[in-house]
């Protein structure tokens, strides 16, 4: 329901007194409105969110004891509903589920049409400061760009907030450190502060007051609103001094080859609760279901965890092998990367990964460990949620398809949305046919009306679209991506690097190169592929080295005595550079390896690091950042790249396992 | 195969100030390589070194290509390596009592100045000055050579 923070100000200007005995009348009000309420229960020896019918489902008289590692309920003295802390479970289970069906799609005789559930009616009764935050950051990640999460943004807007302060803190928590509590700045709809006998009660919303206007309530004594901040403000004593998180994220920056990495992870079993448990970590990944004959089909998206062996395997193989890699992500990702990405910490201090991690890794140590302690300074964030533009699937039909060798084949689409013919060389689209996977694909090359892609037959995706027939139709958003700067070559001598199917996001920009060519001191491509079968686009590469507008060399890297071409990796053709290299501006992609050869070989030569240009386009996902597994050195490939100039990147551009 | 004669080595020294290996060579030492190698004109497809034989010359390519090929049982003859201008191709013989590593193929009309081994080594062994310019040289090319071999070993392109 709430769409911005009330300040705190407006929540202490009305407070109403609900008697603990009525706090039933609160649930039925919420009840009678139509919505499902998901509040505190026990299960298992743990406080879980579930679904509740009364106020006596919830934990009254129970308490929990929270250390590294440990988890345990314990009966209080008294019978305070809210007398314990967090537990296993986010309120993201609600508003982001660990497995939801996104989209299900049935095949017509005019393509495919989607279908997306409305999501339910619900409230949250009992979130605590630290997870309003959490929901907020949640806001950024999923509605806070041009591309959104539209079923995270229908059950954010169909959630109710009951939030309650917290009177009670347990040794895991350091929201005080990260500024999200204890106390509740906004992001609510009712707040209860639990006291004695009931709770002072305020309102943050029409409809929150609304409700509280159904109730039972009187005005609170001096007393009774003087022991609600009364203790609040114990527990951010209780908390104690804050860590010192001043300038965290350069810290940890600065520290990417500490040797604690190595030590944590010998520690760490990968077991990925610290993610599961974390109200804000946002990866998944996505798999197709479909029947045999792949009429209907359904989209399911699964959390993922960046701890997962898996997760960072991408085209271009597996960026993140080794488990301290993995651990320097997580860490790096929460408390550095975010701000760039989303400009607020990722963690709210809940301590959920501290209580929940068997071998009893503690972020704080950790954190302290490897980007030491400066002088504490704390700035309390209002994480605030953010408006959204919603992106779609658009459908194109395939006017030709072209094999280009034996398993790459070249894909005409027209009948577009005008916005992919604006689009630029360099960027690329997200495909989609019933029942497979959406795959990134770069624009291999720009017509009149059509557009190419250019796709190598790996997956189950490709192998789809390389069987499709002319007239098949397939979906597609974009363009996405950033693009080649092919203004900063202008007056100078512009030099193309592709190794294999690399050649394919470089196509359009050859082709914008050759068509102003008057506007550089040179133009040419290096191109390198596996043997002579490999090259892709002959027609093309014959066509541009018949031209003056353009030098073309190709190697490969084997071959037949047949072939009187050169052979050797690309790098050999760099001999052929007679100019004065400070004056080239480099265009490079490829394989990683081969990528980075051409680099060295560029900056040897002379080539400065901030007029090369290379595309991680094999590093691509979901193609809008959403999903993480894009991250590559704090930045989402699909949403800041895939072309990034070498400087952007810095040493990371060759670092292991970033 | 075509030997030239050898009595203007003015040319052969121009020649030679186009390529990577002898550009920066002074001119006495140009001269000197000119006066121990023969030009050699080689023909398209023709084949200048066996792999296995005695590695007797080493040369220094002045224009075309050559391609440096190895025996691959039931895949023939593949290439490994093009030699473009400039680059050496049987720096074997410069070590004595070794064998060509790779049978040599022009695979278009090429130019060369080759360059007998024993009268190589025993210059080298002479001149120290020409040693001390040469050496480097024949490790830089060497390891061009391992460089671009291991980045082959690599199969960057596999799927």
């Amino acid at each position: 329901m709430i769409t911005s923070p009330a300040p705190s100000q407006t929540a202490a200007a009305r407070q109403w007194f609900l008697g603990r005995g009525d706090l039933d009348a609160l649930v039925e009000a919420i009840r009678a409105t139509g919505r499902r309420v998901i509040g505190p229960t026990i299960r298992e020896g743990a406080i879980v969110y579930d679904e509740i019918q009364a106020a006596a489902d919830l934990p009254a008289g129970w308490r929990d004891e929270q250390s590294a590692g440990r988890y345990r309920l314990e009966r209080r003295n008294d019978e305070r509903v809210f007398g314990y802390t967090v537990g296993p479970t986010t309120w993201k289970r609600f508003t982001f589920p660990p497995n939801l069906t996104i989209a299900t799609s049935h095949r017509t005789s005019f393509g495919f049409e989607q279908h997306i559930d409305p999501p339910p009616s619900v409230a949250f009764v009992g979130v605590r400061a630290c997870e309003i935050a959490a929901l907020g950051i949640q806001d950024r990640v999923f509605l806070g760009s041009q591309f959104t999460d539209e079923d995270f943004r229908a059950r954010r807007a169909a959630a109710f907030i009951v939030a309650v302060q917290c009177t009670t803190c347990s040794s895991t928590c350091f929201c005080t450190s990260m500024g999200t509590g204890p106390e509740v700045r906004g992001g609510y709809d009712i707040m209860l502060t639990e006291i004695e006998d009931g709770f002072v009660m305020a309102a943050g919303s029409p409809d929150g007051a609304a409700i509280v206007a159904k109730l039972p309530t009187r005005k609170p004594t001096h007393a009774e609103a003087g022991s609600a901040v009364d203790k609040v403000e114990a527990v951010r004593t209780q908390m104690g001094e804050p860590l010192p998180m001043a300038g965290i994220g350069e810290r940890l920056k600065l520290q990417l080859d500490h040797p604690r990495w190595g030590q944590v992870a010998d520690r760490c079993v990968e077991c990925g609760n610290c993610t599961m448990s974390c109200p804000t970590c946002f990866c998944t990944s996505v798999v197709e279901k479909s029947d045999l004959d792949g009429k209907n089909s359904s989209t399911e998206r699964q959390w993922d965890s960046c701890f997962d062996v898996a997760f960072a395997k991408v085209a271009g193989g597996d960026f993140r092998a080794r488990p301290r890699d993995r651990y320097r992500q997580w860490l790096t990702h929460k408390f550095s990367s975010w701000w760039d990405q989303f400009g607020s910490s990722g963690c709210v201090g809940c301590g959920r990964c501290i209580a929940w991690c068997p071998v009893r890794i503690d972020v704080r140590e950790e954190l302290a460990a490897i980007a030491p302690p400066i002088p504490p300074v704390v700035h309390p964030v209002a994480v605030e949620p953010v408006a959204a533009s919603p992106g779609t699937y658009s459908l194109a039909r395939l006017a030709s398809i072209r094999s280009e060798t034996e398993d790459t084949t070249t894909l005409s689409l027209t009948d577009l949305d005008p916005a992919f013919l604006a689009g630029r060389p360099g960027q690329f689209v997200m495909i989609a046919l019933p029942a497979f996977p959406a795959v990134p694909i770069s624009i291999s090359r720009f017509r009149a009306d059509h557009i190419d892609l250019t796709i190598r037959a790996v997956g189950p995706t490709s192998t789809a679209l390389d069987n499709l027939h002319p007239g098949a139709k397939v979906g597609l958003r974009g363009p996405l991506g950033t693009f080649w700067p092919i203004e900063e070559a202008y007056g100078r001598h512009a030099v193309v690097v592709a190794g294999g199917v690399g050649l394919s996001p470089l196509h359009g920009l050859v082709d914008a190169l050759v068509a102003n060519r008057d506007r550089f001191e040179s133009v040419s491509l290096f191109y390198g592929s596996r043997t002579p079968e490999d090259q892709l686009f002959r027609e093309d590469l014959a066509a541009w080295s018949s031209s003056k507008a353009i030098d073309v060399a190709v190697t490969v890297d084997r071959a037949g005595p047949e072939w009187k071409g050169r052979v050797g990796v690309v790098t050999t053709l760099f001999d052929m550079i007679s100019w004065d290299c400070s004056k080239v501006t480099a265009f490079v992609v490829g394989p990683e390896r081969m990528m980075q050869s051409s680099v060295q070989g560029l900056i040897s030569k002379g080539v400065p690091a901030d007029r090369i240009c290379v595309s991680m386009e094999r590093h691509m996902e979901c193609g809008i950042g959403l999903c993480g597994h894009c991250q590559m050195a704090g930045r989402f490939v699909c949403k800041d790249g895939p072309v990034f100039r070498l400087d952007e990147l810095g040493d990371m551009f060759n670092r292991e396992g970033i | 195969m075509h030997a030239r004669a050898m009595d203007d080595y003015s040319a052969v020294i121009a020649m030679l100030n186009h390529t990577w290996f002898g550009a920066e060579l002074s001119p006495e030492t140009q001269e000197r390589l000119a006066r121990l190698g023969e030009l050699q004109d080689f023909e398209a497809d023709e084949v200048i070194l066996h792999e296995g034989d005695d590695a007797r010359e080493m040369g220094i390519l002045i224009s075309g290509r050559l391609a440096l090929r190895t025996l691959v049982p039931e895949r023939g003859p593949v290439t490994i390596l093009s030699v473009e201008p400039g680059d050496i191709f049987g720096w074997s013989a410069v070590l004595a009592d070794t064998q060509a590593q790779s049978t040599v193929v022009a695979t278009q009309p090429s130019k060369a100045l080759v360059i007998e081994g024993i009268r190589l080594r025993a210059a080298l062994k002479d001149d120290h000055a020409l040693a001390a310019s040469l050496y480097p040289r024949v490790l830089k090319a060497v390891a061009r050579r391992l460089r671009a071999t291991r980045l082959q070993l690599l199969d960057l392109f596999a799927r």
